[in-house]
Formats: C-alpha cells, sequence, structure tokens
C-alpha cells in the first residue's frame, strides 16, 4: 500500500495519504489533543453529473439525482444510519454540491463504531419503489424551503445567467418535478458508477492515529473493481448568456450577486491561481479597499457584503453579492472599479496587505476540522494540495497576480442577478 | 490544554481564561451584559457596530481595517446575543498565533491593545461619537433589521416570540425595534457607552497559546478603579391562559408553523441540562420524535425542531410544510409532546439523546469560538459548569426528570405563515 507522510515546517502538521487495496483513498489528519474526531467520505459526483459516461455507456439522469441518492443512501435493509449513529452519539450528516457528495460525523466518544457505520452505509445501497416513493415528500419540502430563500435564488439565478450549458445552472436538489423520474434503477445506475470505492476519499480530522483508521477500513471494507467513469459537459461558450436577471419575491432588503464570467478549459484550477484569485479579490474588495469604503460611503452595501471564487470543471467565476438598496448602482461602481484595475493593475501596498490577510484566514482555517476535511477531499479530487496552497501565498509575486489579471473580471462579460420585494 | 480560570477584576468584572496551544488563532472578547429595554437595546447594538468602526488610534474606517490588515486579516466584530430577558454585547477579536507572522510581528499583543483601545478610547470629540459613523451604521443595521424579512424561518419565528412574549422585556429583540433605531441621537450613543462601561456586568474572556497576562493589565487598568452598581435580576415564570394564534399569508412555495410554549426556567446548570435533554428527546435530534415521525414517518417537512431557552423559560418548535398541512402537522406535534408528557419515552430514547448533546458539549472544547459562544450563552447562570462537567452531569438525568419537565411544557402561541402561489 502506498503510505506517505506529508509534512508542512511553516505550521508544524502534517497528514498521511494512504491509497488503500480496495480502491479507496485515505487522508488522517491528527489533531494532537482533540477531544473529537471528524470524518468526511466524499465521492465526484454532485449535481453537475448529470450526463456521464459509464463502462462507455452513456447515462443521462434527472436534475436532482445526485441528492436525492444521498437521502437515500442514508436508508440501508436493516433501518436507517441516523439510528445507528444516534447509539454512539455522533453528530451526523450529508451533503450534495455541485461537484461531490459528502457523508460525515463528528464524535467524541467511540470512533470505530461511528466509522463502521459510515463505511458500511456507503456500502449497502437499498433503493426499493417504496422507499424512493417515501423520500418525495420530504425532498419536495427541501426544495420549496429552497425556493423562498432569496440566497439561494439570488445565486441560482445569477448561474443560469452566466451558462449557457453547463449543467452547474441545475438547482442541486432538481424540482418537484424532475425528483418524480427518479427510480430505484437510476440510482443504483449512479451508485455502480461513482459509489465505486476508486471514485471516493475517506477523510478524518482530529483526536486519532492513522493506523487506527486503517484497522477500521481494513476489517469493514469490500475490495471493488475500478470501473471508467466520465464526466459529459456541453459546449459553455466564453459569453455570458445574460447580462440581467432578476426575480420578484417578497423581501424587504433587495440582493444581489455579480458575476464574472472566465475562460477555462477541461481543467481545474492550480493552487497558484487560486492563490491569485483570492489576493487579487481581497485587495480589490475586501474591508480596507478604496472600492469597498466607496460603496459603504455611496449607501450601496451593508456587512453582508461578501465575494467569492467560484471554481470547477467547466465553470469558473468572481462573484460579489449582497443586500443593497440599489443593486445596479452598486454594479456599476464595481464596474467602474474594474475597469480602473485593468488600467492600473494592483498597487505593491495593496498585494502585500491582501497577501497577509489571506495567509492569516488559511492559518485560521487550520483550527477547524471540517474546514481541513474539505480542503483535503476537495485537493484530492482537484490535484490541488492543502500545504501547497499555502506555500504558493508565500510565494505570490505582485507580478504574478497583475498577469492573472489581466484574463479575469472582464466587465464586458458579466451578468448581475437581483432578487427584490414587488415595489422595490 | 489549562483549566477555565476565572479571576475577579472588581464587582460584576471578571477575567477568564484559558491557555490552549492546540490552536493557531487566539481570541479575546468582551462582553457586556444588561437587561432590555427598549430604547438602551438599540442605541447598544448600534454603539457596537460604532465601536468597531474606528477609534481614537485609528480614526477611520478604512485606517482601522488597515490595520487589521497588516495583523493578517485579524478581525474585530461586534456581536449581540439576547440572553433571557438580558442583552449581551459582545465585542471580540482574533488572531493568529505569533509564530506564524512571517515577517516577526506580535500580532497577539497588538490584538489585546486594539480591543482596549475600541472599548475605552472610542473615537470621540466633544463627547460625540463621530456622526458619519453613526449613520453609516445605522443604515446598516436598519438594513439587518429589514432583512430579517428576507428569512422567512427566522422572520415567522420572530413573530411568534413578539406575539407570546407581548409586554416582556423579552419581546424587544436583541437589537430593539426599527423606529428605536430610528430615533436614536448621538448622544443617545455616548450615553449607552458611559453606561455599559459603568454599569453592565462584563465578562471578559480569552482563549489560545499567548499569555493572558496582558490583556487582563488592560482591562484591570480601566475596570480596576470605580465601584459598580451592576444587578441582574431572577427571570419570572409565565404561565399561559388560552393558546393564542396568530399568522399571514404571503406569496411562498412553503408555509412555516412555529409553536411557542412556556417551559420551566432554571439558573442552575443541572435544571437546564435537564430541561435541554427533555427537548432533544422531542425535537432536538435525527432521532428524536418529531423528525421520525413528522418528517420520516409522516413525509411531512424537511425539518422540524425543538429547542428551549433556559434563559427564558421557552420552547419552539417549527417546521416548514404544504399549506393544506399546517393543521395536521400541528396535531402531529400536539401528539408528540403529549405521548411525551404521559411518560411514553424508550431507555433508547433517553439515552440517544444523551449521547447527542454530551457530543455537542465536548465537541465546544475543540474550537475556541463555540468555547466563547459556551461561556457567554451561560453568563446568567449562578454557577457555571465546564462543558466536561456538563457532559458528566447530563449522564445523571433521570427519565422521571425528563417527563416531569415535559408536563411543565405549556402551549402558548400558534404562528403560521402561510404561503400562496
Amino acid at each position: 500500500m502506498d503510505y506517505q507522510k506529508i509534512e508542512n515546517q511553516r505550521i508544524g502538521e502534517h497528514y498521511f495519504r494512504m491509497e488503500h487495496p480496495s480502491g479507496l483513498t485515505i487522508l488522517v489528519y491528527p489533531k494532537k489533543g482533540f477531544q473529537s474526531v471528524y470524518a468526511n467520505m466524499g465521492t465526484k459526483f454532485g449535481s453537475i453529473y448529470s450526463e456521464f459516461l459509464f463502462d462507455g455507456k452513456k447515462v443521462k439522469v434527472p436534475d436532482g439525482t445526485a441528492h436525492y441518492l444521498e437521502h437515500k443512501l442514508f436508508e440501508s435493509e436493516d433501518g436507517d444510519a441516523f439510528s445507528k449513529y444516534a447509539k454512539t452519539g455522533a453528530s451526523a450528516n450529508a451533503f450534495t454540491s455541485f461537484d461531490m457528495t459528502g457523508y460525515l460525523f463528528s464524535c467524541t466518544d467511540k470512533f470505530r463504531e461511528s466509522l463502521e457505520i459510515l463505511l458500511d452505509l456507503i456500502q449497502t445501497p437499498y433503493f426499493t419503489k417504496e422507499t424512493v416513493a417515501k423520500e418525495q415528500g420530504i425532498i419536495g419540502q427541501e426544495i420549496k424551503m429552497y425556493d423562498d430563500n432569496p440566497d439561494w435564488r439570488v445565486m441560482m439565478n445569477l448561474f443560469g445567467g452566466l451558462y449557457q450549458n453547463h449543467p452547474i445552472r441545475l438547482d442541486i436538489a432538481g424540482s418537484v418535478e424532475t425528483i418524480a423520474e427518479i427510480t430505484p434503477e437510476i440510482l443504483y445506475e449512479c451508485y455502480n458508477s461513482y459509489y465505486n470505492l476508486h471514485n471516493m476519499v475517506l477523510t478524518v480530522v482530529g483526536g486519532v492515529d492513522p493506523a487506527e483508521v486503517l484497522s477500521i477500513v481494513d476489517a469493514n471494507i469490500k475490495p471493488s473493481k475500478a470501473v471508467e467513469t466520465s464526466l459529459l459537459l456541453p459546449e459553455e461558450p466564453y459569453q455570458v448568456g445574460k447580462h440581467y436577471v432578476e426575480q420578484i419575491m417578497p423581501i424587504a432588503m433587495p440582493q444581489f450577486e455579480l458575476g464574472f464570467k472566465e475562460h477555462c478549459g477541461d481543467q481545474y484550477a492550480t493552487d497558484r491561481e487560486l492563490a491569485c484569485s483570492s489576493v487579487l479579490m481581497q485587495a480589490f474588495v475586501g474591508e480596507s479597499s478604496q472600492l469597498y469604503r466607496r460603496l459603504l460611503d455611496e449607501k450601496l452595501i451593508n456587512s453582508s457584503f461578501g465575494y467569492e471564487y467560484l471554481e470547477g470543471l467547466g465553470y469558473r467565476s468572481m462573484l460579489f453579492s449582497g443586500e443593497s438598496a440599489d443593486p445596479q448602482a452598486a454594479a456599476e461602481m464595481i464596474h467602474d472599479a474594474i475597469r480602473q484595475l485593468h488600467k492600473n493593475g494592483l498597487s505593491e501596498e495593496s498585494f502585500e496587505n491582501a497577501r497577509k490577510v489571506v495567509f492569516g484566514k488559511k492559518i485560521a482555517g487550520l483550527d477547524s476540522k471540517q474546514a481541513i476535511a474539505m480542503e483535503l477531499i476537495n485537493g484530492e479530487f482537484t490535484g490541488r494540495e492543502i500545504y501547497a496552497s499555502l506555500d504558493a501565498l508565500a510565494e505570490l509575486t505582485l507580478q504574478d497576480v497583475n498577469e492573472r489579471l489581466e484574463s479575469q473580471l472582464d466587465a464586458d462579460n458579466s451578468c448581475l442577478s437581483v432578487v427584490k420585494g414587488e415595489e422595490g | 490544554m489549562s483549566d477555565f480560570i476565572r479571576q475577579t477584576i472588581c464587582d460584576g468584572v471578571a477575567f477568564s481564561s484559558i491557555r490552549d496551544d492546540r490552536f493557531k488563532v487566539g481570541r479575546l472578547s468582551a462582553t457586556l451584559l444588561v437587561p432590555l429595554k427598549p430604547k438602551s437595546a438599540a442605541a447598544n447594538a448600534l454603539l457596537s457596530c460604532v465601536l468597531t468602526r474606528s477609534c481614537k488610534r485609528y480614526p477611520d474606517f478604512t485606517a482601522l481595517g488597515q490595520k487589521l490588515d497588516s495583523l493578517y486579516g485579524a478581525s474585530l466584530y461586534p456581536s449581540v446575543r439576547q440572553l433571557g430577558d438580558y442583552q449581551a454585547i459582545t465585542i471580540a477579536a482574533a488572531g493568529i498565533n505569533d509564530a506564524y507572522a512571517y515577517d516577526g510581528m506580535s500580532v497577539s499583543s497588538e490584538i489585546a491593545d486594539l480591543l482596549c483601545s475600541i472599548l475605552f478610547e472610542p473615537n470621540v470629540q466633544g463627547g460625540l461619537f463621530s456622526s458619519e459613523d453613526m449613520e453609516q451604521e445605522r443604515r446598516q443595521l436598519l438594513e439587518s433589521i429589514d432583512a430579517e424579512y428576507n428569512d422567512k424561518r427566522l422572520y415567522a419565528i420572530k413573530q411568534c416570540v413578539e406575539t407570546m412574549c407581548q409586554g416582556e422585556a423579552y419581546a424587544i429583540g436583541r437589537c430593539g425595534s426599527r423606529e428605536d433605531v430610528q430615533a436614536l441621537k448621538n448622544e443617545d450613543i455616548y450615553a449607552a457607552w458611559k453606561a455599559l462601561l459603568d454599569q453592565a456586568q462584563v465578562e471578559l474572556t480569552m482563549i489560545g497559546q499567548s499569555d493572558p497576562e496582558k490583556a487582563f493589565r488592560g482591562f484591570e487598568k480601566y475596570f480596576g478603579g470605580a465601584p459598580r452598581k451592576n444587578v441582574l435580576a431572577s427571570p419570572v415564570p409565565h404561565t399561559p391562559g388560552e393558546i393564542r394564534r396568530a399568522g399571514k399569508t404571503e406569496e411562498l412555495s412553503q408555509s412555516k408553523l412555529v409553536m411557542g410554549f412556556r417551559s420551566a426556567c432554571f439558573q442552575n446548570d443541572e435544571d437546564c441540562l435537564a430541561n435541554s435533554l427533555m427537548s432533544a428527546v422531542l425535537g432536538g435530534t435525527p432521532t428524536s420524535k418529531l423528525f421520525l415521525n413528522v418528517r420520516e414517518k409522516e413525509s411531512l417537512c424537511y425539518y422540524c425542531v425543538s429547542r428551549v431557552d433556559n434563559n427564558k423559560g421557552i420552547m419552539l418548535i417549527d417546521s416548514g410544510v404544504e399549506t393544506e398541512n399546517i393543521e395536521k402537522t400541528e396535531e402531529s406535534i400536539f401528539r408528540q409532546l403529549h405521548l411525551l408528557q404521559q411518560g411514553e419515552v424508550t431507555d433508547a430514547e433517553l439515552e440517544e439523546a444523551r449521547l447527542a448533546i454530551k457530543n455537542s458539549l465536548l465537541s465546544a472544547l475543540d474550537s475556541p469560538a463555540a468555547m466563547q459562544g459556551y461561556y457567554i450563552g451561560g453568563l446568567l447562570k449562578t454557577h457555571q459548569l465546564s462543558p466536561s462537567e456538563a457532559a458528566q452531569t447530563v449522564d445523571r438525568i433521570s427519565k422521571e426528570r425528563v417527563i416531569e419537565l415535559a408536563n411543565c411544557v405549556q402551549p402558548d402561541t400558534i404562528f403560521a405563515l402561510r404561503g400562496e402561489k
């Protein structure tokens, strides 16, 4: 078995990476003195996997299938996983994002038993007509909850405007109509493709040692034969589909999200590219920036304002969002500042300050078991690495950021999404 | 990790610290606790935002922001929390340990200085805060109050509580009303600052690798002098009469049902934990009665959750459902509560809820933010147990006690936000 210890001198920590003979990749990040252990087992299968090749065969699934599968995997023939976890006291959950599904628990006692439950739930799919039908009501209510959530709507409407064909446009949970098409057969097909251990990663962070994790995995996992799967993505033009999208909802404060679509090939962004983007956004519109100050002074944003770099297979965008009494004016001011930024580039001073902030936040993230586990899993799926991201920041130069800026924040390739009340 | 050390600076001012070398970030906080009153609640909330915007040394929002940037993105932020009929205003500062600073800067000592400057040397001229700062923060606070309506789950909960506790301090809410914030004058903010420093119960906490000595001295210098006159009263239990019903109709996909109950109210940790255990059995976990029946068996909802506020003696249950299922869900929730009151609780149900509570208590020990929240949340208690002691206490709570407490739960107000499309 391939067994590596990965260390970082700067922060004095390390973790272990193992390729288990079963096909499963295991990452164990010990945190000395921690009471609790956090485990996350993930597969590279999320809502954008709506069309894929499985052993040479093309499969297309209804919107919301990955999320439905997440709900249903919690149930086996001998009861649901929540009731099993309840016996160990672990707090368990699962989530589906655009590009992965994760099953997690956090415990302060009975780690072995809890990990056995996790490994068992992943390996024992049990989908019948009845159990699949039962979930329609529950997920239907989850969908409706999101339908009324302006944060969610403003974001999904934005993706619908930025992207013309890419499945990031699709709501993660699907709609009441699409989930009605989901059958046990569809769930089994997805399970067989993407819940193969060769496509999965187990991450454990906290007061735990790798030998213990390994012994539990050894005793509880059935090896699986590798299968061929690949995501099929439609052709996506560089241009955004729409420059403006709007939805009326019963809300008091209008909300906006402004996105700038970027070129992206068929690869994930590298650690260095992500470091550039983070520093650029922090310098451009972090709380101490001139732009942030102007937006506040003109009463166009409030403390809900934030930014994010959205990135995955076939999509890359910079996003700015928040509540605003006048979203159009806020977007205009950001656009003006972008034109200035392209003319002048970042200054040495704002670059240095922004790099310090991003570095400090990364270090702070290492106090959180959840954040570490997410970064390790993401790293495994995208070819990035948690410590390499710190090194990339430490080595970053102003020139790197300014060069990359040339292909980012294209003022002509943006979309503004607004959600507001009737009279707003 | 060191023990939790609590030192008294003077009457009503305490400094608690945990020296812990497991964390990369150190956290320092000052919490000022006062009874909730309409006008002062709004003034204190606005003050907390104005204070963290600038200070004498960094008299401008951007200058203070740049200082924080140079401390590797150290954060300085206000938060206002409601503890029963009290308001807790916290200003927290956090920054990475000195060892990780690549330019040799002492982040920990700088943030301790900064927090003292923010609290004790604000940007005040001639007895007034800067009008520009105040207007900017007032606008943002008003917008955040308006935005509460954007989140329908929280909005429905707030509506239920306001109806239920009309006339009680509890209904004022953590930031006061929109009108109270609107009416504040600059002098009110200054008066609020003076009153908080002179009269609030003050709880200072420090968690992290650094020596707490420096922060302790900084606070001692200020608070060590004059005698203080803060008093905290005990909560008054409330007996509901007939069930009150309130509601509203909106253009929504999903309806929200919020049921407000009066529950027992305590100031000692053991009884509070027993009350929390009761609520966990009913609807606090994925194996609780509400989750297994209302969600799993009847497929009525995605969430149906109960929680108690031990500082007030209130239990709330809320769920998101189809409009035509509101009554059915309400009946189903009452049925589960009655079963618990009649003693229908298995040993397994009780053990599972116990384990879930213990897990969440002990998990707090691994997060400085969670630990800080834990101690601030317990400020009204007469004697506060550490998370580990609390976890041991949970083991001793009997089934009879849980059933007894379930029988103290009485329905008060039912609020429905009806969706119509």
